[in-house]
Formats: C-alpha cells, structure tokens, sequence
C-alpha cells in the first residue's frame, strides 16, 4: 500500500524557527545570520561590527557555532557582550547551526535587553545555507582570496542570502582576482544581492554595512512600536 | 554532511505520518523529492539512510530519490524557463530579478508498505 505524504522534510526545524522568530519580533532584536567558508573573517568582522554598533549605544549579542572549540567566543570576550557558545559535537558533528541550536541560546541570553542577536554560522558554504533558523536577515562573507568562482560552485548560499561583503578587500593589490567579475557573477546567481567591499582588517567599507544593517532594525523597531501600538 | 541530519529526518517523517496501526518495519520504501538547488549529494544520502535505518525502525525501507529541476519565472516578464546551470537570469529579457518556482526543497512523498489497501467497496451492493 503506498501512503500519501507530501511533507517538508525540514518541517520540525521550520516550525522551531518559525517560534525563534516570534521570539525575536517580540522582543524587538535584530537577527542576522553570518555565514561563509572557514577563514573568510567572519569573527574579524563581527568584533568591528560589534565595536562600531556598540559606539552607537546599541546591544548585541553573539550565538557562536563551531563543530568544536570555543576559539572564536575567547576572541570576542573582550567586546564585553553575551556570548553563547554552540558546538554541534566535540569531535565532528553537524555541519550548520540548527533552530534547536537558537532557541537554546534564546533561553541564556537576555534577549529583551538587545538590539542584535548574530549568529555566527559554522564555517561552510554549503550546509548552513539549507536552514532557516528565524533570522531577519541571511548574509554571506566572501573574502577576496576564495576567488572568484564561489557564487556559482555554491549557488544555494548565494541565493537564499540577501547580502554579501566581500571581504580581506585591503589584500586586493596582492591578488589575482577582479571585483567586477566577482560582482557579475554574483549578481547572475542572486540579482537582488547587495555587495558590500569592506576590510573587516582595516575598517574599510564597514560605515555602509552598518547602515544597512540599522535600517532593517529600524524597520523592526517600526513593527515592534505599531505591534504595541496595536495591543494597547 | 548535513546529509545525516536529513537521514535522521526522513527517519522522524516516516514515524510521524505512520498511523498508529502501521509498523516501521512495513514500510518498504520512502519517495523523495529533492530540489537540485538543495545541494543534496544523492548517494551519500541514500547511503546515510541505508546505515542507520535499522536502528531507526525502518529496517525494510528502501529509498528512492526523485532530484527536481531547478524553475524559476522572471520577475520583469513572467518568462517561466529551467535553470540547468546556476545562471539565474531570464532567457527573454536578461532579467536577473528572477523567482524560484520548483527545484529548492526537499518533501516525503509518499511512504510504501506491505499492507493491503483497504477495501472501499460499498458495503451495501452485494
């Protein structure tokens, strides 16, 4: 007897997710969900993300997701924010950050006295890119020396994320690889990308990242004030 | 690898839409659908499933997966074409504000086991 089914696959994980971002809108925290190859720079650029958002008087928080070690919560120590730490198995275990994996860190963090919850994804370009874990917004990290192949050999990273910072971009004169091309050929796998050359190194190109991310904060914000607007 | 994580998931699916009278070790073979965007390595899958099936209840399910081709249709000019190279822009227009329409995701589609359809024929005609 053959049994109709016709089920997501993924239908737990979307539903946790889709309960991280409830959780997320109620209490009114920008989510991004950092994502790249290992050693793109993600933790580099976190740290300057961090510093500059935290000049500005804003709270943040990291969810940080390594198969094994807590090398990169060590370095983001001194920033003085909530770190959780997530290891999916101390000696290989899955590939990406799972929802189950958010809502945990949802349970330690005071996620009511942030602004910023990023979720620094573990470094892969392909796995992480599959699972929606409640984020505002996906954003992948390219740096300079991966070349310019990466948007079309992972096409499902660059698809599903609405931004991409093309980073280590102070290392461009050592280099063989042409911006331009990068740029085309991202824009052929996701034309609605934006692009965002920045340093994370040397800060170049990180005042307009900033920006983007505090205008889908701000649009957060919007809905947070209307939803309470709306309740009272 | 998140192919195990997917094995263990077709595993819990199957369990889930089973009705209580169904065992696991009925089932005979799981459909799958698997959109080619997923970037899904097929045989590791099919492997993955295999090695761990037993221990989850199925012991008895075969595996069968149907990849799905990539659709999309342009957002300037409806243009509906496949996309069979990770070039997403219309063929018409040049277009690369593009929607995807088939080809991302991965669903159960039906579930195979030993038991016999029920008989539906009307109790009343003799």
């Amino acid at each position: 007897m053959r049994i109709p089914v016709l089920t997501n696959l993924l239908e737990e994980s979307d539903a946790l997710a889709a309960t991280n971002r409830q959780t997320f809108e109620a209490a009114g925290v920008f989510v991004v969900n950092l994502m790249s190859s290992p050693g793109a720079g993600k933790t580099t650029l976190l740290a300057k993300t961090i510093d500059l958002l935290q000049s500005r008087g804003l709270r943040c928080a990291v969810l940080e997701g390594d198969i094994t070690s807590t090398l990169d919560s060590e370095r983001l120590a001194p920033l003085g924010v909530p770190v959780v730490q997530a290891n999916t198995e101390p000696f290989g275990g899955d590939c990406h950050v799972g929802s189950h994996f958010v809502r945990a860190a949802i349970e330690q963090l005071p996620i009511h006295e942030l602004d910023y919850l990023f979720i620094e994804n573990i470094g892969n370009l392909v796995c992480p890119a599959e699972f929606y874990l409640g984020e505002h917004r996906k954003v992948v990290v390219l740096s300079l020396p991966e070349g310019e192949d990466k948007p079309v050999k992972y096409p499902l990273m660059f698809r599903e994320c609405q931004a991409c910072l093309l980073n280590k971009l102070d290392l461009l004169p050592y280099l063989d690889v042409s911006v331009p091309l990068l740029r085309e050929r991202i824009s052929t796998v996701n034309g609605d990308m934006i692009v965002f050359p920045v340093s994370a190194k040397t800060g170049i190109g990180l005042g307009t990242w900033i920006e983007w991310l505090e205008h889908g904060r701000q649009e957060l914000q919007a809905r947070h004030v209307g939803a309470r607007h709306d309740v009272s | 690898m998140h192919e195990l994580y997917l094995a263990r998931c077709i595993i819990s699916g199957v369990h889930k839409a089973l009705a209580d009278e169904t065992k696991g070790q009925d089932v005979t073979d799981v459909r799958l659908r698997v959109g080619k965007l997923d970037a899904v390595v097929t045989e590791t899958l099919t492997f993955l499933f295999n090695a761990i099936k037993s221990d989850g209840g199925l012991p008895n399910a075969g595996l069968t997966i149907e990849e799905e081709d990539v659709r999309c249709v342009c957002d300037d000019c409806a243009q509906k074409f496949t996309v069979a190279q990770p070039v997403f822009l219309c063929p018409a227009c040049r277009s690369a504000h593009v929607t995807i329409v088939q080809g991302r995701g991965l669903t159960i589609v039906d579930i195979t086991t030993t038991l016999e359809e029920p008989d539906h024929a009307d109790p009343c005609i003799n």
